[in-house]
């Protein structure tokens, strides 16, 4: 699939825009826009169950499998765009 | 104080746990009385959170069993088996675990979470895959962390998403295992595991599954899940507990496979472990043998676990999607699970709180298990207690 860096990472901001709404997070408000350095938990404080959530919706949306032991360094938006991207290309 | 400074985030969530009266997780049961009564804060309590599903904890024969083998054997082993050597009877109890499976190899091991460890982290290397259904317990997820292997996650119980990955996965699929529980310990849902097996065979990977809340419950047998739905010759590994049905503590796994008996040379979990006191092993190879010949007890089980549901739900509780001896009441959200957990512990009834991140749909729940051992009476109490609280905030 030929998806540039930026599209990914607007799909992932506009995507957690929703699921922070859809999740009742009063942080989106608070924190202002998503941005690329936005991180899940510290910024919206997402607890383990929702980063998952999050993670899985992504997957259907991209049309990827995204590898839970390969995640310990994906804390912003923009590293997550990176292993998105990483997964495309493969 | 850097290294320290995360512990903020565990004082956090302890004072969060005591919104509303007692942390559940400090609860002392000063005395125990039998397998479903202690005493807590010096009132008679109906203990309807153990996961004690057959109520051998205090069985005659399983506790002079036990009795008998610390007189015989000593208090412990004193080490590991591969450095210590084994114990007859740790043999003895692997090779009655395979029989009862029906497996021709079994091994066991000290605790339930070590018995997934050992097994995932011999089984699986980097660059396997592992397809791992969302909702497994946390210690098939370390098992598979600390493997190294590649974990995909598909929704919980969804053959769909499962068969996906399956697709995408393409001939790897064949390097793959399928994990998954036989009865999930949240909400006692089952897997649908006649078409896991159907799937698995289809794309040639491999099948674990997890039956520690289901050995003892499910199957004319007892074995699980596997058993009722009639795939247990199909399922390539077989892990669980001696901790809730057995009435004891360790774990084992039983398998088809020869490469079980190889585990035991590469499992550091297995290798660098003591291995299970005489009296845990004694009291666990007494306790299978009972729930092998006394299916009476998963009748009386089920007739429990039938009734507290039928009843809950009679009353306007939103329990787990199926019936089985794990019912979970949702409570919504933490602000009235804690309250109402502490409530109920009030009236006399210990139950398990679950929040998120640990419940599995971002809800809150009341977990109850249910144990053969209940009377009619506690039921009826454990009953009486809910409805009495289902208009609180």
């Amino acid at each position: 699939m030929n998806i540039g860096f930026e599209e990914i990472e607007n799909r992932i901001k506009a995507q957690l825009a929703s699921y922070l709404e859809s999740s009742g997070h009063p942080e989106l408000e608070a924190h202002g826009e998503i941005t690329g350095s936005s991180n899940l938990v510290s910024d919206f404080t997402l607890d383990s169950f929702q980063v998952m959530e999050f993670l899985m919706a992504l997957e259907e949306s991209f049309d990827i499998m995204i590898d839970v032991n390969n995640l310990s360094n994906a804390h912003t938006v923009n590293d997550l765009a990176k292993v998105v991207q990483g997964l495309l290309n493969e | 104080m850097a290294l320290l400074d995360k512990f903020e985030t565990a004082a956090a969530i302890r004072d969060q746990l005591s919104y509303g009266g007692q942390d559940p997780t400090t609860v002392e049961i000063e005395r125990i009385i039998s397998p479903t009564e202690g005493l807590v804060k010096g009132r008679h309590t109906i203990l309807a959170g153990t996961n004690n599903y057959l109520g051998l904890t205090f069985d005659p024969d399983c506790v002079e069993t036990g009795k008998k083998a610390i007189g015989e054997q000593g208090t412990g082993t004193t080490g590991s088996r591969m450095a210590n050597g084994s114990f007859a009877a740790h043999r003895v109890l692997e090779r009655d675990l395979a029989d009862f499976y029906q497996m021709p190899y079994g091994m066991v091991f000290s605790t339930g979470y070590a018995a997934n460890l050992g097994v995932l982290t011999a089984l699986l290397k980097p660059d396997d895959m592992v397809l791992l259904d969302s909702d497994a317990h946390a210690s098939l997820y370390d098992g598979c962390q600390m493997s190294g292997a590649r974990v995909f996650r598909f929704r919980h119980n969804s053959l769909e998403s499962l068969e996906k990955r399956l697709q995408r996965l393409a001939e790897k699929a064949q390097d793959c295992l399928i994990i998954t529980e036989g009865m999930y310990s949240v909400l006692g849902d089952t897997a649908p595991l006649a078409e896991i097996v159907e799937l698995k065979n289809r794309y040639g990977a491999l099948l674990l599954v997890d039956e520690a809340h289901s050995l003892g419950v499910y199957g004319e047998r007892g074995s699980g899940v596997a058993e009722l739905q009639g795939v247990l010759n199909d399922v390539d590994f077989v892990v669980g507990t001696f901790s809730k049905s057995l009435g004891a503590m360790g774990g084992f796994c039983v398998s088809p496979h020869p490469e079980l008996d190889l585990i035991r040379y590469v499992s550091r979990p297995f290798i660098f472990t003591a291995s299970s006191s005489p009296s845990i092993v004694a009291s666990t190879t007494e306790a299978l043998r009972q729930l092998i010949a006394r299916p009476e007890l998963r009748e009386t089980l089920w007739r429990n676990a039938n009734r507290l549901y039928e009843a809950l739900t009679s009353h306007g509780f939103h329990l787990g999607p199926e019936v089985s001896p794990v019912v979970a009441v949702r409570l919504g959200d933490k602000e009235r699970a804690i309250p109402f957990w502490n409530h109920l512990l009030e009236a006399g009834v210990y139950t398990n709180l679950m929040i998120p991140p640990a419940s599995p749909d971002g809800f809150s729940y009341i977990r109850c298990s249910v144990s053969a051992a209940h009377s009619v009476e506690q039921i009826e109490s454990i009953i009486e207690a809910f409805a009495g609280l289902k208009n609180t905030n």
